[in-house]
């Protein structure tokens, strides 16, 4: 019994981890892949099978931290590497929750169902695992950091500090807007240095300021604590990102490359703007008879903070815990000052990361502090009953949610429960698939060579079953040569199509198809095509 | 009954009865004169000694530079003589011995003299301090000859007696020859790979530090002795404690030493403190002498040999100590209230392979400027997290130079410290891994002098490098055993800390230039002999290992709320300059001067202590 006791968590997070498997493998079954996922399995082919700037690829694909997990998953195929990795990253986050939880004096046998209730059913954290997206790593640092910065207010110690900035420097390097999060933290910050001031201990807050203000060693004292918290919070992400800025600016001839350029980060083509989702142009138009949700709409208000705390029934329930403890609650508020933030600097939509991370938030408070201040067992029940409610908030937030891709997901996740899910095969793959043979074939005839611009077609490039040397790519220092005059290397060409949502990041498009074959010099002819994309032959031309 | 100078001065009461008991105690428990007691107990200040002993009638021989036969000298132990202070001096004309006692007056010292000589003993008066150096320069001579070469007898591949064996030379000259062969033969690759190893070196050893810096700091809160603990504790439980304080040169500082010894919680009959002074050193002796209030430890001196080392001076005073634990402390050293029974306290409850712990060193002229200011910062962080840190990890931790408390028959039994090593204290803590022993840290600070003269920092800072590196030599002769004796990780541990210290200083102007030259001046040529991913490795590796360090800087400041210093961390570049200078310096002496002991200066501080000591931290 002992030892069932001591690996119930590892079992535990063995039998989720063998859950989110299966489910990504349904999903997959059913044609469902997302596109940063795919994003990411691309750069780490590249890496492995492209002779030319793997340094690049190495050095400015962001978020780098996602992009080095994946890479080290790559071992089990590009594809499925950034999926493994998030359902890994998820299934360490659940483990260090009940392992967290196990720790304190609530009662297990509530609480450990309670946990494999909402990672099993939330189809916000089944997203973030089966998805290989970033956010199960964001969401593992995003718990450490807050944890330390709990830890912080009992022990005081240098250690949790430390962490803390680590795993602050982590986050941003796994979703820059956080770095938003500094300034959400300033309050923080403030607030806690007041725990190294012996001034009316057992006063409010706002008491313990103005004493400390008004008397001139306390103020010092105030003033170089307050400055020393957050250089020590602070140092550590400023610096690693003027680094990465700096070595951007040396190797890429761009300090903000890595998040400027389509090559180096996904969120470039990944997300989308409030403007482009309202005006309902593009894809909506075309897939799904103009229904952009209605998450879009209440981003759009003053009290979006309101419809997160709606969707996070728990943080709700903690936030009301935390009464009267000023220092937990601001810490609890920083996040909302950080969405508040991001609002205004950024006019993308936010999508479900952003919701998580206050469900994540609120496990926290519930095993930090409620285990203390609440012992009752007459509160287990009500938590359980929120938690449930979480799970039905994030069905409600999936139902309603204007990112096409978790749209996407929730319909393939509906479509295997009414076992409606036949074997799909997306449109991407048919691609990859035609031009895997096509060069193949090539290489045992006319060695023709392909012509094709990973800023859109990265899925395409992710899910072919080898790059072959054929292919010719921008990261190849000929690619503007030929993507000016193609038939000096290229037989073939894979475009975007008009109706391809990616059309405008890159050259390979029908426009430019067009400009080059007017002189007359090329004659396309169509090879294969997809809803989105297309092959073309091109032949010489009668001349311009 | 009158029957030494104590008991004369009570019956005309110049001391008090009180005060006669105890000393009385003291010199039965370690037969010790009774004056030998009270002057070095805190008892009597040798200037009313004089007197005492003028308005006696006592005339006070000046014995150093009386003509003296040394064959009855010859015959007396100095152990004896150092305890009961006289010296033999000659045959009187009526056929008595004439011998120089501190005490004319003491009737037990002349009934065993008469014993051992069969003759008449006539005392005469002379200053203990003359006794005590005449005695050792002439009959310690056999003891420092030990000291120097007891380790080099008894374990000669521990000694740093020679620097560079033949199998190192033969490797190293071998490994320069290659260099520069490919150098030739394939310059660019040479190039790059020596760059691409300089710069992972130097990341690699700033990361090890973090990740010790971390490591120690978990340990942040954990008391390991309590309040109560040391409430509890009686003084009849407690041991004699040594207190070995080696001098050259300090006679600014001895005043300043009584009073940070008597802040010491320790019961004063306990303490068995020796200030080791050398046999040339007779400004400190004069201090000593001219002291206005009575001093509380016994002056030992160290005649003179060759190195003229701390270790040398250390290892002669322990054939004098008593105690069952020791510790060393230097002149200007302000110790914890606490220390000494923490100390204990923590004996008590590590496992018996713990012979040494380590408490923490501070500076408490930390504001004073900025190189004062960036030397607390190091101090902060390499004591208060990196030796913790060190400690988990079980990996050698070197000896910080004083406040190390050892159990005296296992320090003996490591063979003590290692006169030609410059840095004494970290190799004994090498040493003491490799001998299957331990060390562990007591939370308990010694507040000592940050030195705040630049090219004063550098001597010492060389010194200090220069042993690392002799301290690595040592006990790199044979990688493989000491692989099977401290273990893989301790081995790694000990390459990255103290190898890796020293490397690093070294090769950080020789980054710093490249990276100026590659980024700041854009100097193409750097780009065509480089490929970009060296660069971008290069460039990397140097400023996540600067920024690290700095980070490591910043840490310190919190466990001691020393919240003022953190900005001075972002000078932390500068300040590993200045490490770099004493590090070609410390290899060009290890080369050239491998046992010159470089002497820090001390007292240049204007800032003073208050506090004779401080409390716990």
């Amino acid at each position: 019994m002992v030892f069932l006791k001591k690996y119930v968590p590892v079992l535990l997070a063995i039998v989720l981890l063998s859950y989110y498997l299966i489910i990504a493998w349904v999903l997959h079954r059913t044609g469902y892949e997302h596109s940063e996922a795919l994003f990411l399995a691309e750069k780490s082919r590249l890496l492995f099978e492209a002779k030319e700037n793997t340094l690049l690829i190495l050095g400015t694909t962001f978020p780098t931290l996602v992009y080095l997990s994946t890479v080290v998953f790559s071992l089990f195929g590009y594809p499925f590497a950034p999926i493994l990795a998030s359902v890994t990253f998820t299934t360490i986050l659940f483990l260090l929750l009940v392992q967290d939880f196990s720790k304190t004096s609530l009662q297990k046998k509530f609480f450990i169902p309670m946990l494999c209730m909402l990672f099993l059913l939330h189809p916000g954290l089944v997203y973030t695992a089966v998805t290989g997206r970033s956010i199960a790593l964001l969401l593992l640092f995003f718990y450490l950091l807050f944890r330390s910065l709990f830890i912080y207010y009992k022990t005081q110690t240098t250690f949790s500090l430390s962490m803390a900035s680590i795993y602050l420097t982590c986050l941003i390097f796994c979703n820059y807007n956080f770095i938003w999060l500094l300034l959400a933290l300033m309050p923080f910050v403030v607030l806690i240095s007041l725990e190294g001031v012996k001034q009316s201990k057992h006063g409010s807050p706002i008491v313990q300021y103005y004493e400390s203000i008004n008397n001139r060693s306390q103020r010092r004292k105030l003033t170089n604590r307050t400055i020393a918290i957050y250089i020590i919070l602070f140092i550590l992400p400023l610096s690693s990102v003027y680094l990465f800025k700096l070595l951007n600016q040396v190797h890429a001839g761009n300090a903000t490359y890595f998040l400027t350029s389509q090559y180096a980060n996904w969120s470039i083509t990944g997300t989308e703007t409030l403007g482009s989702i309202f005006t309902g142009i593009d894809y909506y138009k075309t897939s799904s008879a103009n229904f952009v949700g209605t998450n879009v709409v209440a981003q759009t208000q003053i009290v979006f903070q309101g419809y997160l705390l709606a969707l996070t029934p728990l943080f709700i329930l903690v936030f009301a815990m935390f009464k009267g403890r000023l220092y937990e609650l601001l810490t609890l508020l920083s996040p909302f000052l950080f969405i508040g933030i991001l609002l205004l600097d950024n006019q993308t939509y936010l999508t479900i990361e952003y919701y998580l991370i206050f469900l994540v938030l609120a496990l926290i408070g519930i095993y930090y502090y409620t285990g203390r201040k609440y012992t009752g067992t007459n509160m287990y029940p009500i938590i359980i009953v929120v938690a449930f409610l979480n799970i039905l908030a994030g069905v409600y937030y999936f139902r309603q949610t204007s990112d096409k891709e978790e749209r996407s997901f929730f319909a393939s996740v509906k479509n295997v429960a009414k076992k409606s899910g036949s074997r799909k095969v997306s449109e991407e793959h048919r691609m990859a698939s035609y031009i895997t043979n096509l060069m193949n074939a090539e290489k045992n005839g006319d060695n023709g060579r392909i012509l094709m611009d990973d800023a859109a077609a990265y899925s395409i490039v992710a899910q072919m079953r080898q790059l072959s040397s054929n292919v010719i790519l921008p990261i190849n220092t000929y690619f503007i040569t030929v993507a000016e005059n193609p038939k000096v290397e290229a037989k073939y060409i894979c475009i975007a199509k008009e109706k391809n949502r990616l059309k405008s990041f890159t050259v390979l498009n029908q426009y430019n198809l067009n400009r080059i074959t007017n002189n007359g010099l090329v004659h396309p002819v169509i090879m294969f095509e997809t809803e989105n994309w297309a092959v073309y032959r091109l032949d010489e031309g009668r001349g311009g | 009954m009158i029957r030494s100078a104590i008991d004369l001065m009570v019956s005309k009461n110049n001391f008090d009865t009180e005060k006669q008991d105890r000393v009385e105690a003291i010199a039965t428990t370690y037969s010790y004169a009774p004056i030998k007691v009270a002057l070095c107990f805190g008892f009597l200040t040798r200037k009313e000694y004089k007197i005492f002993l003028k308005n006696e009638g006592k005339e006070i021989v000046d014995v150093r530079n009386y003509e003296i036969d040394p064959s009855y000298l010859n015959q007396c132990d100095i152990h004896h003589i150092n305890s009961f202070l006289y010296i033999p001096l000659k045959q009187d004309f009526d056929g008595s011995l004439l011998v120089a006692a501190a005490d004319p007056f003491d009737e037990r010292l002349a009934n065993s003299l008469m014993a051992k000589f069969r003759t008449n003993i006539k005392l005469v008066a002379a200053d203990d301090l003359d006794i005590i150096w005449l005695a050792h320069t002439i009959r310690g001579r056999e003891l420092v000859n030990e000291a120097v070469y007891s380790l080099l007898k008894k374990d000669p591949s521990s000694s740093g007696h020679i620097t560079f064996t033949d199998s190192q030379l033969l490797f190293i000259f071998g490994m320069v020859g290659f260099v520069v062969v490919m150098l030739f033969v394939y310059s660019i690759p040479t190039i790059i790979a020596l760059n691409f190893l300089a710069s992972v070196a130097f990341l690699g050893s700033i990361m090890f530090k973090l990740y010790l810096a971390l490591k120690g700091s978990q340990s942040e809160l954990h008391d390991d002795v309590s309040i109560e603990e040391l409430g509890a504790l009686k003084n009849e439980e407690v041991p004699v404690y040594t207190i070995l304080l080696p001098v050259y040169k300090e006679d600014k500082l001895i005043r300043k030493l009584i009073w940070n010894l008597k802040g010491l919680n320790y019961p004063k009959e306990k303490l068995d403190v020796k200030l080791l002074i050398e046999e040339d050193d007779d400004e400190t002796l004069n201090a000593v002498r001219d002291l206005d209030f009575p001093a509380n430890f016994e002056v030992v001196v160290v005649p003179f040999m060759m190195p003229k080392t701390k270790p040398k001076a250390c290892n002669y005073g322990i054939f004098f100590s008593r105690g069952e634990l020791l510790t060393i402390y230097d002149a200007e050293d302000i110790p914890d209230t606490w220390q000494l029974k923490k100390a204990f306290l923590m004996f008590k409850k590590l496992p018996k392979e713990y012979v040494v712990v380590q408490g923490a060193l501070n500076y408490f002229n930390r504001n004073e400027n900025l190189l004062t200011r960036m030397f607390t910062l190091e101090y902060s962080y390499w004591f208060d997290y990196m030796l913790p840190g060190l400690e988990t990890l079980d990996v050698p931790i070197p000896l910080g130079g004083t406040s190390n408390h050892f159990k005296l028959d296992k320090l003996i039994e490591l063979g003590c410290w290692d006169p030609f090593n410059v840095t004494e204290d970290a190799d004994l803590g090498v040493r003491v891994y490799d001998k299957q022993y331990k060390i562990g840290i007591v939370k308990s600070t010694t507040y000592e002098e940050a030195n705040n003269e630049p090219f004063n920092w550098i001597r010492q800072r060389s010194r200090w490098i220069k042993g690392y590196m002799q301290t690595y030599l040592v006990h790199m002769r044979s990688p493989i055993n000491l692989i099977r004796r401290i273990g893989w990780g301790g081995f790694f541990g000990f390459n990255f800390f103290i190898g890796g210290t020293a490397i690093t200083f070294l090769i950080y102007p020789i980054l710093l230039l490249f990276f100026l030259v590659y980024l700041v001046f854009n100097i193409s040529g750097v780009k065509t002999v480089f490929p970009d991913w060296v660069l971008y490795f290069a460039t990397f590796n140097f400023v996540a290992g600067n920024v690290l360090m700095i980070y490591v800087n910043m840490m310190a400041v919190f466990k001691r709320r020393y919240y003022e210093l953190i900005l001075f961390s972002a000078l932390n570049p500068i300040y590993w300059l200045m490490h770099s200078v004493a590090a070609y310096k410390g290899l060009w002496q290890l080369i050239y001067k491998p046992f010159y002991w470089e002497k820090t200066h001390h007292g240049l501080s204007k800032q003073h202590s208050t506090n004779a000591a401080v409390p716990a931290i």
